[in-house]
């Protein structure tokens, strides 16, 4: 009943929450357990932002998932950042099914390391290849812990510089920045030490996981308790302006010329983005820094599973040289080093002869370079380098030489997506993924009824945005006094 | 209402928070901190389901009041009686 809906939308609201990607909804969901009246915007058709889900021709697909870190593995006990989350919210770990990777591998040139939900195989792995850093390793490991990365104000050193400094070899440098960055880095080839150290453990000292049912595991049950606690979902209703006054928001200004009114606003589309929709233009605080880190992604789809190739891994993180670039390329594409995933290879591989895989390779690019293609150009583009992406892939799987021709004609469907995707999808600025190098922990803006959750927080990954929106949601609105 | 109710209701709502914890053999004397793993998110949530479920406000100072059940029983009973008078 729309009319009903559109009532209660123009009443007064306490929170409106701007983007039903993860932390929007976390945010949202903590925000109603406690009574709030929240209103949640999202100007796309289906929820997850950054992390949702489409089916094309009968095959189902997780946009950003490759892997959820933070798996609680047995050795990492009760610290992970996951199991808090649940409690937050009130969802059981059960409840999502978590497959844990078989084994992962970053690999450099000829240099391998392996990981997987195991710390100590990790450990042992460095030592074995690297043994002169056996010590300079440990101490590293000793300053990551000392440091009070999960804190607020932690101080956004670089970690290019800190491992420079505390490793001898700077292969083992660049490979331990390589699967970091991927996973989370807004800056340009180097990534801030607390965002480092909570990638770190999220990755090799938790591990990697996929719930079987992928994204939908997490964002179905979000969905329902939200609607279940009356908080009011407007789908395909993007925001056009939020106004301010005397260094509050006073409304919002939807694109359908409504305006919604609340006490806070919680804006999780970024903070270039919601600084561009603040109405007058804020012209006393100098504006955020612009992110650029993009990506594009081709997802192969074929039959059977990737055992058939010969191929066990989970994820493979590789770098053509001994040197890892992390940045905007200058072509529209940099094949020197990626990320390759193959999300059947979380737990049990299933063998029935309706059994379809992906092999999912991702690459750094550029959104301008995208951008200014002409439709019919852009098209022919994405399937030259689909093409180009898979030859280069395979030279870092195993037998991938080999194989290709074979793997190439069992193909029954791909995909890609490129900067522009993610720009049309999620509205960042300049497609990117992890949004402003410049981050605001907290959530706090220049305005005082205005917090920013998701990306631009810090607080990468789906457990670390699920995480941010609900601090936000505590510390700034739900914190009694 | 008594000092028995209390301890059973603030018992409910940690493991309405904290499912996973086992809570067959939690010692009313000591700090609950030191028997479950709870941390401050925890405590706040304690906090937060005494109000959206009894209407009792515990201001940030007097968080330290819940560490234990007995002493949560102390300091909220009042609370719960006020409440029920009025």
């Amino acid at each position: 009943m729309p009319a009903i809906s559109k009532d209660k939308a123009s009443e007064h609201h306490d929170v409106a929450v701007i983007g039903a990607g993860l932390s929007g909804l976390a945010a949202a969901l903590r925000l109603a357990m406690f009574g709030k009246k929240v209103i949640l915007l999202e100007k796309h058709y289906v929820v997850g932002g950054l992390n949702s889900f489409y089916a094309k021709k009968g095959v189902k697909f997780d946009v950003g998932l490759h892997a959820l870190t933070n798996y609680p593995s047995p050795q990492s006990g009760k610290s992970s950042p996951l199991l808090k989350l649940c409690r937050q919210l009130r969802i059981s770990l059960d409840s999502l099914n978590l497959l844990p990777q078989s084994h992962s591998r970053i690999t450099f040139g000829s240099e391998n390391l392996l990981f997987n939900n195991n710390f100590d195989f990790f450990l042992s792995q460095v030592e074995d290849k690297f043994p002169k850093e056996r010590d300079r390793f440990q101490s590293l490991l000793a300053k990551m812990e000392s440091f009070p990365a999960y804190s607020v104000d932690a101080e956004e050193l670089s970690t290019r510089s800190i491992l420079k400094e505390s490793i001898g070899d700077p292969l083992l440098s660049e490979m331990l920045l390589c699967p970091t960055c991927y996973y989370g880095s807004a800056r340009k080839n180097d990534i801030d030490f607390p965002t480092f150290i909570m990638l770190f453990d999220a990755i090799f000292r938790q591990g990697l996981a996929r719930p079987e049912h992928g994204i939908r595991a997490i964002l179905g049950p979000l969905t329902k308790r939200i609607k279940e606690l009356g908080v009011i979902r407007r789908m395909n209703c993007g925001v056009e302006t939020i106004k301010t006054e005397g260094g509050k928001v006073s409304g919002i200004v939807l694109e359908s010329g409504e305006t919604i009114t609340s006490d806070q606003v919680i804006s999780t589309c970024g903070a270039v983005e919601t600084e561009a929709l603040i109405d007058p233009p804020d012209c006393s605080n100098s504006p955020t820094i612009e992110g650029k880190f993009s990506i594009m992604e081709s997802i192969f789809v074929f039959p059977g599973v990737p055992e058939d190739f010969g191929w066990d891994e989970t994820v493979v993180f590789f770098n053509d040289s001994e040197t890892f670039c992390y940045d905007e390329p200058d072509g529209l594409i940099d094949l020197r080093s990626g990320v390759v995933c193959m999300p059947d290879n979380y737990g049990e591989q299933v063998r029935d002869s309706a059994q379809k895989s992906k092999l999912r390779i991702t690459h750094p690019a550029n959104f301008d370079r995208w951008s200014e293609l002409e439709q019919p150009t852009y098209e022919s583009e994405k399937n030259l380098w689909e093409e180009r992406i898979l030859d280069n892939g395979m030279k870092y799987l195993k037998n991938g030489k080999e194989v290709i021709d074979s793997f190439r004609s069992k193909t029954t469907f791909r995909d890609t997506f490129t900067p522009r995707t993610i720009k049309k999808y999620t509205g960042h600025a300049n497609g990117t993924l992890y949004g402003s190098p410049q981050k605001r922990r907290d959530g706090t803006t220049a305005f005082e009824n205005l917090f920013l959750a998701g990306t631009d927080q810090g607080y990468v990954g789906i457990v670390g945005a699920m995480l941010g929106g609900i601090a936000v949601a505590n510390n700034q609105i739900l914190r009694p006094g | 209402m008594n000092k028995e109710k209390v301890r059973k209701i603030v018992l409910d709502i940690i493991a309405e928070i904290a499912p996973d914890e086992d809570f067959s053999d939690v010692k009313p004397e000591i700090r609950l901190r030191d028997q479950l793993d709870l941390d401050s998110m925890d405590f706040l949530d304690i906090v937060m389901e005494l109000r959206k479920q009894h209407g009792i406000d515990v201001p940030e100072a007097e968080y330290r009041q819940l560490e234990s059940l007995d002493s949560c029983a102390d300091y909220l009973l009042p609370k719960f009686e006020a409440g029920a008078a009025a």
